[in-house]
C-alpha cells in the first residue's frame, strides 16, 4: 500500500496557480492535498469523543474507587485494589468459566449449523433464494424479543414445547427450563444459536458463490468424492472467511449478555454468569463502577489474547 | 458439462468429443447429485422451520385472546383473528411513546453515522494516505473493545455533559459501536464504483465535492440506502446500553420497555407477543426493500479486511 497521493491531485494543483492568494487556502483544502485528510475529521473527532475518550478514561476509571450510590465517597486512587480484589472473588472464576463454555460451545454449534445450512442453500434449488433470507430473520431481531419468544414456547405450563415433548413423553408434564444449575447455560445457547446460526449462513454462502467452479470440474474428473472436493477445495477457499467470520462472532458471543440477562439474568445463583454479563451487573446493579471498569479491563485482555492467538493459529493475516 | 453438437464457427467440422463412460459415469454421477439435492432440501426446510418457528408461534400467540392461552385445553391455533392485545398495547401501556423515542433515537443515530460516514468511507475508498491502513484496522478493532468499558465512561460523561437519558445522548453512544461497521460497509460500495466517472466530471471543471455530491453518491444510492437499513436496525434492536443510559420519564426505549413489561403486568403474553410483533415489523420491511444490496455490503464490510 503506497502512501503517494493519487495523480488526480496534479490537475487540481496546475489550475491553483490562476487563483488569487485569497482563496487558494480554502482552494487548496478543497482540491489539494488535505482533501483526503479533511473528508476524515469529523468520524475522527467523533470516535475520539465516544471512542477513544471513553477507553482511557475507563482504564483509568479502574484504579479508582467510584461508587454511584455513595457520591460522599468521592473518586479516590487506590491502585490495584480491585485487581488485587478479583483475585479473590469467587463469581469471576464461575463467570469465566461460564463464559469459556458459551463462547466455545455457542460458537462452535452456530459455526456447524450455519455451515450446514450454507451448503445446503449453495445448491440453488429453486426457492431456496427466499429461504436463504427467512433463515437470515432471526440475525436481525432485537434480542429482546427474541429471547421473549422461546420463554413463551418454553413457559412450564403455557409453552408449546413443553406441550410437544410432554405429548410424546420425553419430557414430564410442568418441567421448568432456565431453573436447573447444570443445564441453564446450554438450555440459554439453544436460543443463542437461533438467533446467529445465520450470522455464519451469510458468510459461508457468499464465499461459496466465491469459489470459481472450474476448481470442483477438475477434481470431479480427477475422481475424487464430495467429502475429498470438501476437504481439498471449498475448505482451503473458504479459509479467509471462515477466520473472519469467527473473530466477529467470538467477540459477538463474549461481549452480549443481553439474550442471558433477559433469560436468566445469571441466574440460577450465578450458573449462567458471564464476565460481560457480571461487568454489566455490577455497574448496573450494584453500582460499584470503579469494579465494573476493572472488570471490563480483564474482559478486554480476554479478547485480545483470543484474537492474536486464534490469528496466529490459523495462518491468515490481515492485509 | 456435455458438449453439444449445434458448435459453429473455425472448429464446427470438428466431430464433438463424446465423453468417455469410464471416467465420467454421467448416470450415477446425475444420480449422486440427486440425492444430494434431496438431502439439501430437507436440510433447507428443517432449517427453515427452526428459524421461523417462534416468530410464526408469537404472531399466532398476538391474536389469542388471554382465555386461550391460558386454557388447560392446548389451543394451536387462534379462534378468530382478535386484535384485542394490539388495542391493548396501544391504548393502555405507554407503548406508542417508546416506539417514538426508538424512532428518534434510531433516526438521529442514522443521521450522525451516514453523513460523517459517508465522507469517511468516501476518503478511504478513493485516497492513498499516510495512516490509511492503520486507520481501517483501528475502525475494525473498535468492535473488539467489551462494551461494559465504554458503556461506564459514557454513562459518566452523558451526566456531566447534561445529555443522560436524552434521545441525542443515546444516539451518540449508539454511534460507538455503529459508526465503524458503516465506514466498513460504505468503503465497500464505493470501492464498487470505478473512479473513471468522478475524473470525467473533474475534466469537465466540476469540483471534488461537486463530484462526490452528483456523481459518486447516486452511484452509491443503494448502498447506502442498504447501510442505512442496517444502522437502523442496530439502533431499533439494542436494549442493554438504553437499559442504563434511559429512564422511564425520558427517553427509554421499546427493548427496555417490553422487557420491564414482562415483570408488570406478570406475563401477558398476548400483549407481550403483539408489542414484539408491532416492534419487528419496520425491521422486516426494511431488510426486505434492500436485502440485496444488504447482504453484499455485509460481506464487503465484514470479510474482505
Amino acid at each position: 500500500m503506497s502512501d503517494t497521493v493519487t495523480t488526480r491531485e496534479t490537475a487540481a494543483t496546475v489550475r491553483d496557480d490562476s487563483q488569487s492568494t485569497s482563496s487558494n487556502v480554502i482552494y487548496a483544502l478543497i482540491e489539494g492535498k488535505y482533501w483526503a485528510y479533511l473528508l476524515l475529521i469529523p468520524s475522527l473527532i467523533l470516535v475520539t469523543a465516544v471512542v477513544v475518550y471513553p477507553v482511557i478514561s475507563g482504564i483509568w476509571l479502574s484504579f479508582h474507587e467510584y461508587r454511584l450510590n455513595r457520591p460522599a465517597l468521592g473518586r479516590p486512587w487506590i491502585g490495584l485494589e480491585h485487581y488485587r480484589d478479583m483475585l479473590s472473588d469467587k463469581t469471576i472464576r464461575i463467570a469465566l468459566k461460564n463464559t469459556l463454555i458459551w463462547v466455545t460451545v455457542g460458537s462452535i454449534s452456530q459455526f456447524i449449523l450455519g455451515m450446514i445450512t450454507a451448503l445446503a442453500l449453495h445448491r440453488s434449488l429453486k426457492g431456496f433464494r427466499i429461504a436463504a433470507v427467512l433463515v437470515l430473520i432471526p440475525w436481525l431481531l432485537p434480542s429482546v424479543v427474541s429471547a421473549n419468544m422461546w420463554r413463551l414456547m418454553l413457559d412450564s405450563r403455557l409453552g408449546v414445547i413443553n406441550e410437544l415433548l410432554s405429548r410424546i413423553g420425553v419430557l414430564e408434564r410442568g418441567h421448568a427450563w432456565f431453573t436447573n444449575p447444570s443445564t441453564a447455560l446450554y438450555e440459554v445457547l439453544v436460543v443463542e444459536l437461533w438467533k446467529n446460526f445465520a450470522f455464519f449462513t451469510l458468510f459461508f454462502l457468499a464465499g461459496l458463490y466465491a469459489i470459481p467452479s472450474e476448481y470442483y470440474e477438475a477434481s470431479s474428473v480427477d475422481g475424487s468424492g464430495t467429502f475429498q472436493r470438501f476437504r481439498d477445495i471449498t475448505i482451503p477457499m473458504l479459509m479467509p472467511v471462515i477466520v473472519g467470520a469467527t473473530i466477529l462472532r467470538v467477540i459477538g458471543l463474549f461481549n452480549s449478555p443481553d439474550i442471558l440477562l433477559v433469560l436468566t439474568g445469571g441466574g440460577p445463583g450465578n450458573a449462567t454468569q458471564t464476565i460481560a454479563l457480571y461487568g454489566f451487573q455490577t455497574a448496573y446493579l450494584r453500582f460499584d463502577f470503579g469494579y465494573a471498569a476493572a472488570l471490563s479491563v480483564l474482559a478486554l485482555f480476554c479478547l485480545m489474547a483470543f484474537t492474536v492467538v486464534y490469528v496466529r493459529a490459523s495462518g491468515v493475516t490481515k492485509e | 458439462m456435455s458438449v453439444t453438437a449445434e458448435q459453429t464457427g473455425p472448429f464446427s467440422h470438428v466431430p464433438a468429443i463424446e465423453p468417455a463412460k469410464s471416467w465420467m459415469p454421467f448416470g450415477s454421477l446425475r444420480r449422486i447429485r440427486r440425492f444430494y439435492d434431496v438431502v439439501a432440501a430437507i436440510v433447507v426446510v428443517l432449517v427453515v422451520l427452526f428459524a421461523m418457528g417462534p416468530i410464526v408461534w408469537t404472531v399466532l400467540t398476538s391474536f389469542k385472546t388471554e382465555g386461550e392461552i391460558v386454557s388447560r385445553s392446548f389451543t394451536w391455533l387462534p379462534k378468530s383473528l382478535n386484535i384485542e392485545n394490539y388495542q391493548t398495547l396501544w391504548e393502555r401501556s405507554g407503548y406508542p411513546r417508546l416506539l417514538r423515542n426508538s424512532a428518534i433515537v434510531t433516526g438521529l443515530t442514522v443521521l450522525m453515522s451516514i453523513t460523517i460516514g459517508t465522507v469517511a468511507a468516501y476518503s478511504i475508498s478513493r485516497y492513498r494516505f499516510r495512516g490509511r491502513s492503520g486507520l481501517m484496522i483501528f475502525y475494525l478493532v473498535i468492535r473488539m473493545f467489551p462494551f461494559t468499558l465504554l458503556l461506564i465512561p459514557l454513562f459518566i460523561m452523558l451526566r456531566n455533559l447534561g445529555l443522560f437519558d436524552s434521545h441525542f445522548g443515546l444516539a451518540l453512544t449508539y454511534t460507538t459501536f455503529l459508526l465503524p461497521l458503516c465506514v466498513w460497509m460504505l468503503k465497500g460500495f464505493f470501492d464498487g464504483i470505478p473512479p473513471d466517472l468522478e475524473e470525467a466530471s473533474r475534466v469537465d471543471g466540476s469540483t471534488r465535492l461537486g463530484a462526490l455530491v452528483r456523481i459518486v453518491l447516486p452511484l452509491a444510492r443503494q448502498g447506502i440506502a442498504a447501510t442505512t437499513v442496517f444502522i437502523a436496525i442496530g439502533a431499533w434492536n439494542e436494549y442493554v446500553w438504553a437499559l442504563l443510559l434511559t429512564t422511564a420519564n425520558g427517553a427509554r426505549t421499546w427493548p427496555v420497555g417490553l422487557q420491564l413489561m414482562v415483570g408488570e403486568f406478570q406475563m401477558p403474553w398476548g400483549v407481550l407477543s403483539a408489542s414484539g410483533i408491532i416492534s419487528i415489523i419496520p425491521i422486516i420491511i426494511g431488510f426486505a426493500i434492500v436485502q440485496r444490496a444488504l447482504v453484499s455490503g455485509l460481506m464487503a464490510g465484514g470479510v474482505k479486511g
